[in-house]
């Protein structure tokens, strides 16, 4: 094949990144007229009124990436206002200025800053452009001698001062320009420094209101009792068998189960656990994990559908000093959000209202017009904060049950998922397996790169907006785009298979980014090079990830031997925008690795929030250690072999390793945060686990039963 | 009826006397701080303190709250200000926050009974109480400083 194939394949990715990375054009949001009716000023994510009150409606919502304090930073910067002084609202559907992601509006993909910076300070440049001039015309000055700050229109010769309120009736007469002036880089109060959160207030005194927080009145709670087998659904269920049960009002058939109804969520569950019900048999009654990986391995020795083909890699294999070939394999993995899955519904005659957590406002909606009559318009979706998301709230099912409770008592109903349900019901990031070969030159460079993957295509889960020509751009990230090998080619064959999966943290770049940077060391040993050395030789031209190698090397001394007893790993990924390089310090304890520390180099162009870029890598390689290490849900008898935390643990704060963290800035446009951080990890601590024992680690997750699993 | 002081407060409830107290905390009493994760008294984030003592709501049943005295987030201080608030803020430490009413809980119950806590003491105080956000190095560095400036 030649490069112009590789070249297509990069148009059309790119024209699906674009649309992620790209904003609509702004002005389209920008023509919407300002409230004329209230005499307030307003586009489509600012309203300021009278009162001197400044609303901002974001578009993401806050599950602990602070996206709306970096939101709000952008907006204050640019209007001249401090973050705690702006009321946050979130729109009640969802609507054009909202949709970046395939069109769609979703808290994903590591975007609420690097996609929103530009439209929402365009949005607060124009609505400072009209106070401004308002203020010019009241002082009779010209605007050039004023400026925005502190929530007010500031004359510095005079020292007179004008609050925003005081502007608005005038303002709001005035056309919002379509292209306003921005602030030059000279008058950044904010952005680029650290920040507070503001949303910690709320956050440490219980009046945060999470979607299982949410009181509506005449409300009742309802408790799931679905299908522990995936695909099965309901056959029969007694009514009689929770007579008697206290508190119980009805009984709602949904989709693979039923929905308990009471007074309390205790009397719900409690219901739903005694209730007699059977589900009917599936062909998956009998499946389990090891003919999953089985179906994964055979997909190996069929027809292999190409997603990349870039220069001659059938030479490069030819003249190859070295072949290299390994199979590497991932599990199940579930998000384990500690708020849990959670959606308040309320279906009226006129429309349905709903309070819940989301990640995906047009999946809700979807989700609504599956089982209702009514349209986007007829919804109303209060969005609370998420305790967790990680992906998993990015799904509808528990939109329908909570909809289908609502219309089977005529109340509104907050429908609770217990922790066994969070955990057995499926919307795992999927198994994949994958098949890497390498050829090596005489110099260690890498001649040709063949990379195979076989498990299900994520795209499936999302309306295959992902997937063109059998393509899934959801499932090959970071291995599309690799920066080793100029002779490359890239296989993935589906696997259908009958749970539902999810997006979980970093997506496919968590299982690709281990992949290939596990696979690279393994290609340094048979080099007879140091991990770091290798990759420097290979990585000639990719800047940013010189950049951040160099200085995470710096930071864990790479270059001087490591303390006795500890053994280091090596890793670089680029995902979502930024490259993020880490080492791995481990020691082995009764020949078990225990994680010391990790140091994180990360290149996500300017930070606006460096504060939050640290929260964000800490966390990022809690969770990524805590899944790399022992997490995976096993199946058997086609149900889920994982039920709670004492079986499915996060890391404990005993076991939380140092984590060190330096931001890079190699002058790249803004990149993501929230998720860069997870795809080094696990290739990181296998290196180090190979320095240590001297095993490849080619499955994970690393400890089975607390052992070492090789 | 089950009757025990809330926040200071007597409250008598009317529930089955085998409801975990973390129900009839949100769902009988309206108090919404107090979190439930996991039912089975791993996560921790539904710890309040009943007689002082850090206890995971959601594992004991209310009848064990008869006659005693139950503090939750709610009533850790009227204003954000209970030392451990004020260092929470300081270190900026919630990400989503959904856990963190009972890493607090855990953290005073610590507090009060060992004002200058070392990291074993810390350690075996708040792993019953996880985070899946990884605030866990904030935390430790937010009840060093609430040692401090109590």
């Amino acid at each position: 094949m030649t490069t112009v194939s590789r070249r297509r394949f990069l148009q059309a990715a790119s024209a699906a990144v674009l649309s992620i990375a790209i904003p609509l054009p702004f002005a389209q949001a920008q023509s919407r007229p300002r409230n004329s009716q209230t005499g307030n000023i307003g586009n489509a994510y600012l309203r300021i009124s009278a009162d001197n009150a400044v609303v901002a409606v974001l578009p993401t919502a806050e599950m602990g990436q602070g996206t709306h304090t970096g939101q709000l930073m952008i907006l204050g910067e640019e209007l001249g206002i401090a973050p705690d002084q702006i009321r946050v609202e979130m729109p009640l559907r969802p609507a054009e200025p909202y949709r970046l992601f395939f069109g769609q509006m979703r808290s994903v993909g590591s975007y609420g800053i690097r996609a929103w910076y530009q439209p929402l300070r365009t949005a607060a440049a124009q609505a400072r452009s009209v106070l401004t001039a308002a203020a010019a015309k009241r002082l009779e000055v010209s605007a050039g001698q004023l400026a925005a700050e502190d929530g007010a229109i500031l004359h510095r010769p005079s020292g007179r001062r004008l609050p925003f309120g005081d502007l608005v009736a005038e303002a709001a007469r005035l056309p919002l320009p379509q292209q306003p002036a921005l602030r030059p880089p000279s008058e950044r109060r904010l952005t680029g420094r650290p920040m507070r959160r503001v949303d910690t207030p709320a956050k440490i005194n219980g009046s945060a209101v999470f979607g299982i927080d949410v009181k509506v009145p005449d409300m009742l709670h309802g408790a799931v009792r679905m299908s522990p087998v995936y695909g099965a659904e309901v056959e029969s269920f007694s009514r009689e068998s929770i007579a008697g049960f206290p508190g119980v009002v009805d009984i709602a058939r949904v989709p693979n189960g039923v929905v308990v109804i009471a007074d309390s969520w205790w009397r719900a569950k409690k219901a739903a656990d005694a209730l007699a019900i059977r589900f009917t048999k599936t062909p998956n009654d009998k499946l389990d994990s090891s003919a999953l990986s089985a179906a994964m391995r055979a997909g190996f020795n069929k027809a292999m559908p190409q997603v990349v083909r870039n220069g001659d890699s059938d030479a490069g294999f030819k003249n190859a000093a070295k072949r290299v070939e390994a199979v590497y394999e991932v599990p199940f993995l579930t998000h384990i959000c500690m708020e849990p899955i959670v959606c308040t519904a309320h279906e009226r005659s006129d429309g349905v209202e709903l309070w819940m957590p989301t990640q995906a406002h047009d999946i809700v909606r979807m989700a609504v017009e599956r089982v209702t009559k009514f349209s986007n318009a007829q919804m109303t979706l209060h969005t609370t904060y998420l305790g967790g998301g990680f992906g998993r709230k990015t799904h509808g099912e528990i939109v329908e049950q909570a909809i289908l409770a609502s219309r089977a008592v005529g109340r509104p109903v907050k429908v609770t998922w217990a922790r066994e349900d969070d955990i057995q019901q499926g919307y795992y990031r999927p198994i994949m397996m994958a098949k890497l070969r390498a050829a090596l030159d005489r110099k260690g460079k890498i001649a040709a790169l063949h990379i195979q993957l076989s498990g299900p295509q994520m795209g499936r889960t999302f309306e295959h907006v992902t997937i063109k020509d059998n393509r899934d751009f959801f499932s090959v990230a970071v291995l599309v785009d690799q920066p080793y090998a100029q002779h490359f080619a890239l296989d993935h064959r589906h696997l259908d298979i009958p749970m539902p999966i999810s997006p979980w943290r970093a997506v496919s770049s968590s299982q690709n980014g281990y992949f290939l940077e596990a696979f690279i060391d393994e290609l340094a040993a048979a080099a007879g090079m140091d991990p770091l050395a290798f990759r420097r030789a290979n990585l000639s031209g990719q800047h940013r990830h010189l950049a951040v190698l160099e200085r995470v090397a710096q930071m864990s001394r790479w270059q001087k031997p490591a303390a006795r007893g500890i053994h280091r790993g090596i890793a670089v990924v680029a995902s979502y925008g930024s490259v993020v390089a880490q080492v791995v310090e481990l020691r082995l304890q009764n020949e078990v690795p225990k994680v010391e520390r990790v140091y994180v180099a990360i290149d996500c162009g300017r930070a606006i929030n460096p504060d939050s870029v640290v929260a964000q890598m800490q966390g990022s390689v809690v969770e990524a250690l805590a899944a790399a290490l022992r997490h995976q849900v096993p199946i058997a008898d086609g149900r889920a072999q994982r039920s709670n935390f004492h079986d499915y643990q996060p890391l404990r704060i005993d076991e939380m390793p140092a984590v060190e963290v330096e931001i890079v800035n190699t002058g790249a446009p803004l990149g993501g945060v929230g998720e860069p951080g997870l795809p080094p990890l696990a290739a990181a601590l296998a290196n180090a686990v190979h320095s240590a024992t001297g095993k490849r680690i080619r499955k994970l997750p690393v400890l089975d039963e607390g052992r070492l699993a090789i | 009826m089950i009757t025990f002081t809330l926040n200071g407060r007597r409250v008598s409830v009317d529930v089955e006397a085998d409801t975990p107290l973390l129900w009839v905390i949100r769902d009988t009493l309206g108090l919404m701080g107090t979190k439930y994760g996991c039912g089975i008294a791993q996560c921790g984030a539904c710890t309040v303190h009943m007689d002082g003592q850090p206890v995971r709501a959601c594992a004991a049943p209310v009848s064990t709250a008869a006659g005693r005295e139950l503090t939750t987030i709610e009533g850790l201080s009227p204003d954000n200000s209970h030392p451990l608030q004020r260092a929470w803020t300081e270190l900026d430490v919630p990400q989503c926050g959904y856990c963190q009413s009972g890493q607090i809980m855990s953290a005073a119950a610590l507090l009060s009974r060992s004002p200058r806590p070392s990291d074993a003491e810390i350690d075996n105080a708040m792993r019953g109480n996880l985070c899946r956000c990884g605030t866990y190095p904030r935390i430790r560095a937010a009840i060093k400083l609430a040692a401090q400036i109590q």
